[in-house]
């Protein structure tokens, strides 16, 4: 619902300013390759001791199109979302059209860490879950003292 | 700051376009496609990550609201290094006029993916009116 008085975009400039602000200054250095703010599907990454977890919100699509490669320790998401096809009956009129459609591609530079060839990915609820794990050596382990 | 560089990022941008406060707590304004023909309206919505339990689709007061919860699993002792979707909440509010049926108002969930369909009122519905020779 758009507000009477103030335009919606107003609030997308501030929410993307803010956006900017809190990526510029959260302490993680961005990576050449990050892209765009705002690119399809956004994406969150993560890990655990064992693992480097990525999460592409990507509601809509067929697995079987999405495209995930590891090259050289660079992880590449693509594929391609198809616009909402109404059912053209006679004329239809279309109020908004938000959602994102078009081919897309999203780079992740995995760690020096990741094993390119202990990777799984699953598809749920619109949501492709990456997890790439790590090599055995770059694995945390206490250190005996002797 | 020019948003138009690439039209793909100013359409996801609606994803995370206008925080609302519903509750004390921070939501998502879900993207949304919105066509209308003669026998309704037809409403898909972007809501990665939500199940069909998580989501509530409830007409009140004219309103139609729209709100979700987003569960992604994730392993033990995860530590969040890189973060672009920052509220796992969807909260979207429409105005339905009178001449939707508000009670036969269906809803699927795929994939992510809300595709709600709002018929018309019966006799709201377009018709064509005969003109007969006087």
């Amino acid at each position: 619902m758009s507000n009477f008085y103030f335009p919606d975009d107003l609030f997308g400039e501030f929410d993307r300013l803010q956006r900017q602000m809190s990526s510029l200054f959260s302490g993680f250095p961005t990576s050449l390759r990050s892209g765009p703010l705002g690119a399809f599907p956004p994406v969150n990454i993560g890990s655990t001791d064992d693992t480097i977890e990525i999460v592409a919100f990507a509601p809509g699509l067929d697995p079987a199109a999405i495209d995930v490669s590891i090259d050289k320790g660079l992880l590449t998401i693509s594929g391609e979302r198809k616009p909402t096809a109404p059912q053209t009956r006679e004329e239809t009129r279309s109020y908004a059209q938000e959602r994102f459609f078009g081919s897309f591609r999203r780079m992740i530079e995995l760690p020096q860490t990741a094993d390119g060839d202990k990777v799984q990915a699953r598809y749920a609820d619109g949501c492709l879950t990456i997890s790439v794990g790590k090599r055995e050596a770059s694995k945390p382990r206490a250190i005996t003292v002797q | 700051m020019d948003d138009n560089t690439q039209l793909t990022e100013r359409k996801t941008d609606a994803i995370a376009r206008r925080d609302e406060t519903r509750g004390g707590r921070r939501a998502m304004t879900p993207a949304v496609d919105v066509f209308e023909d003669a026998q309704g309206v037809t409403l898909w919505a972007d809501l990665p990550g939500v199940t069909k339990d998580k989501l509530e689709v409830h007409v009140h007061d004219g309103n139609l609201y729209i709100e979700a919860k987003a569960v992604v699993p994730t392993p033990e002792g995860l530590r969040l290094q890189h973060v672009e979707v920052r509220e796992p909440h969807f909260a979207r509010t429409f105005m339905l006029s009178a001449d939707f049926d508000s009670s036969k108002i269906d809803a699927t969930l795929q994939d992510g993916v809300l595709k709600l369909t709002v018929p018309r009122r019966e006799e709201a519905r377009p018709r064509r009116i005969e003109v007969r020779p006087g």
